[in-house]
């Protein structure tokens, strides 16, 4: 099983006021995918996450794998499974260049 | 990733923390040495991490007074720390042994800064009152690397040590200390008394900073940390603060002993207390913290093209020597 966890060195936060202003917008139509709602902070400089980042960052707790957290956020987006499992591959993949994300290899 | 954040955040980043204004040395410069304070018990103590935690606030930086005079500091970072905060401390190093390092680094400590105000150790112990401060200061850079501890060293610069500010950098080096913080001088409490003596005038803090900033961009081995936004209009800034002037208010907030808020520690306005008053509406709500957030261009800051990046340098000295928040910084040299 590849679970996803965070790197445990990053300091992170979910900014609950700007994520619920996010979540309305969305749910009036407007576009929202410029906007954070999670900060990270690395080594002295802050980065954000959009609403879609920061639901799958929070999800790579060590427990959940890829399968997992696509299955989770299905039930949130009104989306085909392979698109949203396309780009959240995606997203893992950039976040674990970085060093931000990686796989656990152990097993149960 | 996505657009800078504009907008205010949903709590400060870090508290910076006085357990208790006590301290084992009378320093020059001090601004907390004449304050009296209640201060609360460990379970109050332990609330207070409670509403950090509740709050996602990360970081805690406790200061003082010395913190390591709180017999339960160790269990409170113990606490803090099995929650999920990250803690750093700053300290004379009087008190800091072998014992002290290890027992810092059981209780995971994120890092300690041991103020140091000169590389010369008479000068040093001259400045603090107390002989043999600079070789207990030293050891106790040594004493937490050996112990793992990730070490800074905090120097308050003013007219003892500004033309000096490499010794302190070989001084690092040769400690094994990753990151020197170069403090702006605060005109609080004793900085305010002993300003005349020991502040430069704002043409030698602008040579200071010119010199300073260009050491930082050459120096590779060393993280070179300032704190003061009266730079922002100097050659070789680089602009990566998450805000523009005063983090005050906006990215941190100050815990007295006994719980009341302030903006920072250098400015005396209370703004709530964290165990009797609802946090979020001291945070979104406080005039005084808006008025910071907010500060309108004052004297010779009307007009000035630096402005939008300094907001007119600091908050806090620019109260302390008038007493009104938005008056530019005494420090600048426009």
């Amino acid at each position: 099983m590849k679970r996803l966890q965070r790197n445990p060195d990053i300091v992170w936060r979910v900014e609950k006021r700007r994520q619920q202003a996010v979540l309305d917008r969305l749910e009036a139509g407007e576009e929202t995918e410029d906007e954070g709602t999670v900060i990270l902070l690395i080594s002295g400089m802050m980065h954000q996450l959009n609403l879609l980042g920061g639901m799958i960052w929070n999800l790579c707790d060590g427990h959940r794998t890829l399968e997992h957290i696509v299955t989770e956020l299905l039930q949130e987006f009104d989306v085909e499974r392979d698109l949203l499992q396309t780009d959240i591959q995606t997203f893992i993949d950039d976040l674990i260049e970085r060093g931000w994300l990686s796989y656990d290899q152990s097993t149960d | 990733m996505t657009n800078p954040l504009t907008e205010q955040f949903s709590a400060p980043l870090t508290f910076n923390w006085s357990l208790s204004y006590r301290c084992n040395f009378t320093c020059s410069h001090c601004y907390s040495r004449e304050e009296e304070c209640d201060e609360l018990s460990t379970p109050q103590l332990k609330q207070i991490v409670d509403v950090l935690v509740k709050h996602q606030i990360p970081f805690i930086n406790f200061g003082g007074g010395e913190p390591l005079l709180r017999p339960d500091l160790y269990e409170l970072t113990t606490y803090a720390r099995e929650q999920g905060l990250n803690i750093s401390m700053n300290s004379n190093g009087w008190l800091l042994d072998a014992a002290a390092a290890e027992k810092i680094s059981t209780a995971g400590f994120r890092s300690v800064g041991i103020s140091i105000d000169s590389a010369d150790a008479d000068l040093h112990d001259d400045f603090r009152i107390r002989p043999g401060s600079f070789d207990k200061a030293v050891n106790a850079l040594d004493v937490l690397a050996d112990a793992g501890v990730r070490t800074t060293m905090s120097s308050v610069i003013s007219r003892i040590n500004y033309r000096q500010f490499h010794d302190l950098l070989d001084l690092a080096r040769k400690y094994r200390v990753p990151q020197v913080y170069l403090h702006n001088f605060k005109c609080s409490g004793r900085g305010f008394k002993n300003r005349q003596e020991l502040d430069l005038n704002p043409q030698e803090w602008k040579e200071f900073y010119v010199e300073a900033l260009k050491v930082k961009e050459e120096t590779k081995d060393l993280l070179i940390s300032f704190d003061d936004p009266v730079i922002a209009s100097l050659p070789g800034y680089a602009d990566n603060s998450l805000v523009k002037g005063s983090s005050c208010g906006k990215l941190s907030l100050n815990l007295r002993p006994n719980g009341d808020i302030t903006p920072c520690g250098f400015i005396p306005l209370v703004v709530g207390n964290i165990l009797r008053d609802d946090f979020e509406e001291i945070w979104y709500n406080s005039p005084i913290l808006n008025k910071m957030r907010n500060k309108e261009a004052k004297g010779k800051c009307q007009g000035c093209g630096a402005y939008e990046d300094c907001l007119g340098g600091c908050t806090a000295r620019a109260f302390a020597t008038t007493g009104d928040l938005s008056e530019p910084d005494p420090h600048c040299w426009k």
